[in-house]
């Protein structure tokens, strides 16, 4: 059974992972965490980045785009971090987040891997 | 990078025997206990000492989260608990017969966890029993440990209070006001205004939304921050009747020869 545990695991296998969780964007608790450390709360990550999935959200409500949000990409200079989007009907309002090593990661690659690791969560 | 966690790597602070949320569920969790905590608020059911379920009836339960609000046909849930309760498998039958995808339920009922849990560790929810050896008929599905429900639920506390510092939101009937010119209101947002017809509270919004009542909480709470609900003044307080010098409230006889004198200076230069 594909679960919280064995997503969260995959997502470390993804080259360049430096910690990954699972989010709830409503109230900005992380379900679940795998990696991080000192240099990477996770946890605080998951409660400041429901802010940036909220501000994108209300954007597109100002623009008007009648869409979703499948990902969002923020490059820093020395990380990649991923937010995707879970879309299923149960688990709407949750997000995966995943911060990449930028010198070790392929970006394309890892974008891939992640959207199967949210496809195998809910199905 | 070993092994997928609820996150517990902060370790808790050295006091937090005086700022534990319930010292009874700290102690539990040391003993590895099995069995239900009951307070006023809520039950949580813990397993060698970790959490393993929680409901509370101020929160929609699971059973509401995955209906109303994830789309589950109620009669899939009336089945698995039928054909599954007496066993104590409901979940493991969810995943089994296909209603629902593992990784879905694991979220929800990990939500349904904190949010309950929430409301059970309430300062207020009285005392604390515990009934060893209890379990919940919905079975294993994952566990949390108590420090971390405990973490979070002070996190929630503060959010809350973070966000717009009005409590008296939590539990008064949520008013909708009028958007101004140009603000933009979220899909997510507009449901919930909707929904709010001035008469139900948070709690009564949730359970119609198949949502968390603490989101519903925190989302009515932004919402008020933002001017689209009213927020409750609180009650003006009670003002202590003013107490007037002796002199102004004691009668007295008018100062008569003062009057006349008056008088008599206004008549003479009109």
């Amino acid at each position: 059974m594909p679960n919280v545990e064995t997503a969260l695991k995959e997502a470390t296998t993804i080259d360049g992972a430096l910690g990954a969780a699972l989010v709830d964007y409503a109230s900005g608790m992380a379900l679940g965490t795998i990696g991080g450390g000192k240099d990477l709360d996770l946890a605080v990550a998951a409660a400041g980045n429901t802010d940036v999935v909220r501000a994108k959200v209300r954007t597109m409500e100002m623009l008007g785009i009648q869409d979703e949000i499948e990902d969002i990409l923020i490059t820093l200079g020395s990380q990649y971090h991923l937010i995707r989007l879970l879309r299923a009907r149960g688990s709407q309002g949750f997000f995966l987040y995943l911060a990449l090593d930028k010198q070790r990661a392929n970006l394309a690659m890892a974008r891939h891997q992640l959207k199967k690791i949210e496809s195998e969560l809910e199905v | 990078m070993t092994s997928a966690s609820i996150p517990a790597q902060v370790p808790p602070p050295a006091s937090s025997a005086s700022t534990s949320v319930s010292p009874l569920l700290t102690r539990l969790a040391e003993e590895r206990a099995t069995g239900a905590l009951l307070r006023d608020r809520g039950t949580l059911f813990l397993e060698d000492g970790r959490i393993v379920h929680a409901e509370s009836p101020a929160t929609p339960g699971l059973e509401v989260l995955l209906t109303v609000g994830g789309g589950l046909a109620p009669e899939r849930w009336r089945e698995a608990v039928d054909r599954a309760g007496a066993r104590r498998q409901v979940a493991r039958f969810l995943v089994d017969s296909g209603s629902l995808a593992g990784g879905e339920l694991e979220i929800c009922h990990l939500a349904a966890i904190f949010d309950a849990a929430f409301f059970a560790l309430s300062p207020g929810s009285g005392p604390s029993r515990f009934r060893r050896g209890a379990t919940h008929w919905i079975g294993s599905v994952r566990s949390v440990p108590a420090v971390a429900v405990e973490r979070e639920t002070r996190r929630r506390r503060e959010l809350l209070d973070a966000v717009w510092p009005y409590p008296r939101l939590d539990t008064s009937p949520v008013v909708p006001r009028e958007a101004a010119p140009g603000q933009t209101v979220t899909l997510r947002q507009r449901s919930l205004l909707r929904h709010a017809d001035g008469v139900r509270t948070p709690g009564q919004l949730a359970w119609a939304l198949g949502r968390p009542a603490f989101h519903t909480m925190l989302d009515v709470r932004r919402l008020a921050a933002a001017g689209l609900v009213d927020t409750p003044h609180e009650p003006p307080p009670t003002r202590a009747p003013v107490v007037l010098p002796d002199w102004v409230t004691r009668h007295q006889p008018p100062d008569v020869a003062l009057l006349r004198r008056l008088r008599d200076a206004l008549e003479a230069s009109l």
